[in-house]
């Protein structure tokens, strides 16, 4: 059985897509069948890997679980990393899971499947609050969310954190960081201290995370060794490690 | 390379360079990672693996479970060293243990080849340069010994990536259209096993040999003797070695059958020779009788213990010690005997005299020249009535030699109905026979079984109870002795039935009219 990590925040440009595309990376470096669902109708993700947004049928198809979703997935160019891409048609996401029945849990019903094929699954989500986002936290074992250390992130942390009260693992990681921003540093020493489910690794804001878009590839192959690099593996293994800690496999 | 079809071998003068360059002009090709592997794949005697569509290998500290054609693991565990042989039973609990246990049992894996392969993979690319399909080059050499290398064709084998199989298609007719590569059709496995010249599929101890009724009997008898004589020569190098129990298994039922061949053939050899050999084939039987109802103790010792509730289970380990330690020393003393003269003579005199029994005259072998098919009717209707006859006057207050003795002839007509039965006679007849007959025997045989496991248990107490744990020991014994006590006394009352079925009208009058001339 899988586990199904969701990279989420409630805001945009936060380094979601970042985090989701190389910790999937990594986790199939490591060995895993990993799978990355890029939800976000933009295609982020399905951009980086050079794999065409389409997804045959649409969403609504999709959440109907009328097409299937074993014949829509696209091997990436790494090994044991597979994509389930992203459609245009997944901007009326929310219209689709509305008008199905049991509305909520649809997005999991779609990963079901799947879940003997891949040891993760990694979901990109959209940033927003919406009936995506609540079938996000019901398919989800743990939400992966990225926190920029400004003024309002803690604020942003614990909304989400009532949010999704009983429902998937919340583990929060730094994002973005920039160490010579005095404010950065403060923000990140005050939430570590208060939020024992903030992760220690945090991403730097570094020049081969934005040439992630250029080159199309992951950061340890644009810059192997690079601090952003190190940063994701150091996040990869905190990820697993929480993960462990709750018991199961990983 | 196999069943995927996805091993291209390259035309006769073609060299991997040329083709690089050749496909280079037509496809956007990214070099990849270069690699050098060494791989050494294991299998049982009779290549299980082989048959299952399975190969085992140990490369960078692993061992693993994949396809035969080096395509996905199905299961795997971490394993520093290249083991010299594997016993399911003794790996570590897990899904490779589980994935192999239920493929070969209790069969061990052995070396079978090893093999160094230089790789290196091409991403063939799409117009967003992106990897739709991959070629990996591999050239590979077979490692016989350190100083005996065997370079095999190079080969490309096309790895899809998932989604895209438009490509992988058009991949494909480029190389076999364009380029005049062509599929392999053996595994490089295969190609590996062949080169150091053994059979892919190891070595079967089937016998399968292809009989005409009008055939004489005495060339009938020759080549089915022969090729179990074969069927023993070939397991004898396990036997001795203790690779695992079913080489002296398999030996054994070469021994047995043959011995079963020539009681009921036995007009067609000339009485001396025949007299002669009986008595050294049932010599060897006799020699590696001790150590194959160790081998079964041992191999059962599990299942018996499982019917038993803690704490008494865990109290029968002194019985395991006396149970191992009897095995080793009924092992030694079977290969000292199949070490000796007598056996070395038997080996050499057996085959030779097989080879010219159907030029020998046929004066005092009245049934040499006889076609085998009626022969072989007349034996097995022979046999059946036999068993008939006894069945039937078994009732509660037999004794239990009575089953025993229906037992042994039931041994002697499944021999006669699968070495000759099935080669000469209609299957449509036969095979429900056969079934009907398992049955009957699969009962007797537990009732027996039974019986000689008590009795053996029985002659362990001594031993056990010299040992630490002993007296506990011996109370969880007595307990499994009730078990198997209750086991027989139900086999027993299960024999009406199917012995019922076995003997049936329908079923007398189809042999009556399927075997009888």
């Amino acid at each position: 059985m899988s586990r199904v990590l969701a990279t989420y925040n409630i805001k945009g440009g936060v380094g979601k897509t970042s985090a989701a595309v190389n910790l999937a990376y990594l986790a199939a470096r490591g060995g895993a069948r990993t799978l990355l669902w890029d939800l976000d109708p933009q295609g982020a993700s399905t951009y980086l890997f050079r794999i065409k947004p389409k997804v045959r049928g649409g969403v609504r198809k999709l959440v109907r679980r009328r097409s299937d979703v074993e014949n829509l997935i696209k091997g990436t160019d790494h090994d044991r990393l597979d994509l389930l891409p992203a459609d245009f048609s997944y901007r009326h996401m929310d219209l689709a899971l509305d008008a199905a029945k049991h509305s909520t849990d649809r997005l999991a019903r779609v990963l079901e499947p799947l879940r003997d094929d891949y040891e993760y699954i990694f979901l990109d989500c959209p940033p927003s609050i919406s009936l995506v986002s609540e079938n996000v936290f019901e398919a989800a074992d743990a939400l992966l969310v990225p926190i920029i250390p400004a003024t309002l992130s803690s604020r942003t942390f614990e909304q989400l954190e009532a949010l999704v009260e009983g429902g998937p693992q919340v583990l929060a990681f730094f994002s973005m960081v920039e160490v010579r921003k005095s404010l950065h540093r403060e923000v990140m020493a005050r939430l570590r201290a208060t939020h024992v489910t903030m992760l220690g690794a945090a991403i730097p804001s570094a020049d081969e995370v934005e040439r992630m878009g250029v080159d199309r590839t992951v950061v340890s192959e644009i810059a192997p060794g690079g601090r952003a690099a190190i940063a994701y593996e150091a996040l990869w293994w905190d990820v697993r490690r929480r993960l462990v800690a709750r018991g199961g496999g990983a | 390379m196999n069943p995927t079809g996805t091993d291209l071998l390259l035309p006769g003068q073609m060299t991997p360079a040329a083709v690089l360059d050749a496909l280079s002009t037509r496809l956007s090709l990214r070099d990849g990672a270069g690699a050098q592997r060494d791989l050494r794949f294991y299998d049982t005697f009779d290549g299980l693996l082989h048959a299952a569509g399975l190969a085992f290998v140990h490369e960078s500290g692993r061992l693993a479970l994949v396809s035969i054609d080096l395509g996905a693991e199905q299961a795997g565990m971490p394993a520093a060293v290249a083991p010299g042989r594997v016993l399911a039973r003794e790996l570590e609990a897990g899904p490779l243990r589980d994935a192999l246990t239920e493929i070969v049992e209790v069969r061990a894996l052995t070396a079978l080849v090893r093999i160094h392969s230089v790789e290196r993979t091409f991403g063939v690319l799409d117009s967003a340069d992106k990897t739709v399909v991959r070629l990996v080059l591999e050239e590979p050499v077979v490692v016989a010994s350190p100083n005996r290398r065997l370079p095999l064709a190079p080969r490309i084998r096309i790895a899809p990536v998932r989604g895209y199989d438009k490509a992988l298609g058009r991949v494909r007719t480029s190389l076999v259209s364009d380029l005049g590569l062509q599929a392999a059709d053996r595994s490089m496995l295969d190609e590996a096993v062949i080169a150091t010249g053994a059979t892919p599929g190891g070595v079967s101890s089937k016998v399968d040999v292809a009989l005409a009724p009008d055939q004489r009997a005495d060339s009938a008898a020759a080549s089915i003797l022969m090729r179990l004589a074969e069927v023993m020569e070939s397991n004898l190098p396990g036997t001795i070695a203790d690779v695992d129990s079913e080489f002296l298994h398999d030996y054994r039922v070469a021994v047995r059958r043959s011995r079963a061949l020539m009681r009921e053939l036995k007009g067609v050899f000339p009485v001396e020779q025949l007299t002669r050999f009986r008595v050294e084939l049932r010599w060897l039987q006799q020699v590696t009788g001790p150590a194959r109802d160790l081998d079964v103790y041992v191999l059962e010792f599990d299942a018996l213990r499982s019917g038993l509730a803690e704490p008494t289970r865990s109290e029968l380990e002194p019985l395991l010690r006396v149970l191992r330690d009897r095995r080793a020393i009924a092992h030694r003393e079977m290969v000292r005997e199949l070490r000796s003269e007598r056996a070395a003579q038997l080996r050499a005199g057996w085959p030779a005299f097989l080879g010219e029994l159907v030029a020998l005259p046929s004066d005092g072998r009245p049934d040499a020249p006889r076609p085998i098919g009626e022969l072989a009717g007349e034996r097995i209707a022979k046999v059946y009535r036999r068993m008939v006859k006894m069945g039937r006057a078994i009732d509660d207050t037999s004794p239990p030699e009575s089953l025993h003795e229906l037992r042994k002839q039931g041994k002697e007509l499944r021999y006669l109905l699968e070495l000759l039965g099935l080669a000469l006679h209609p299957g449509d007849v036969v095979k429900p026979l056969v079934r009907a007959l398992k049955a009957l025997q699969d009962t007797l045989g537990r009732h027996q079984d039974r019986e000689v496991q008590i009795a053996t248990l029985r002659s362990f107490r001594d031993d056990v109870l010299t040992l630490r744990g002993g007296a506990g020991a011996l109370m969880a014994m007595g307990v499994m002795i009730e078990h198997l006590g209750e086991d027989e006394r139900a086999a027993r009352a299960e024999f009406a039935e199917v012995f019922a079925a076995f003997a049936s009208k329908p079923q007398r009058a189809l042999v009556a009219e399927t075997f009888s001339s």
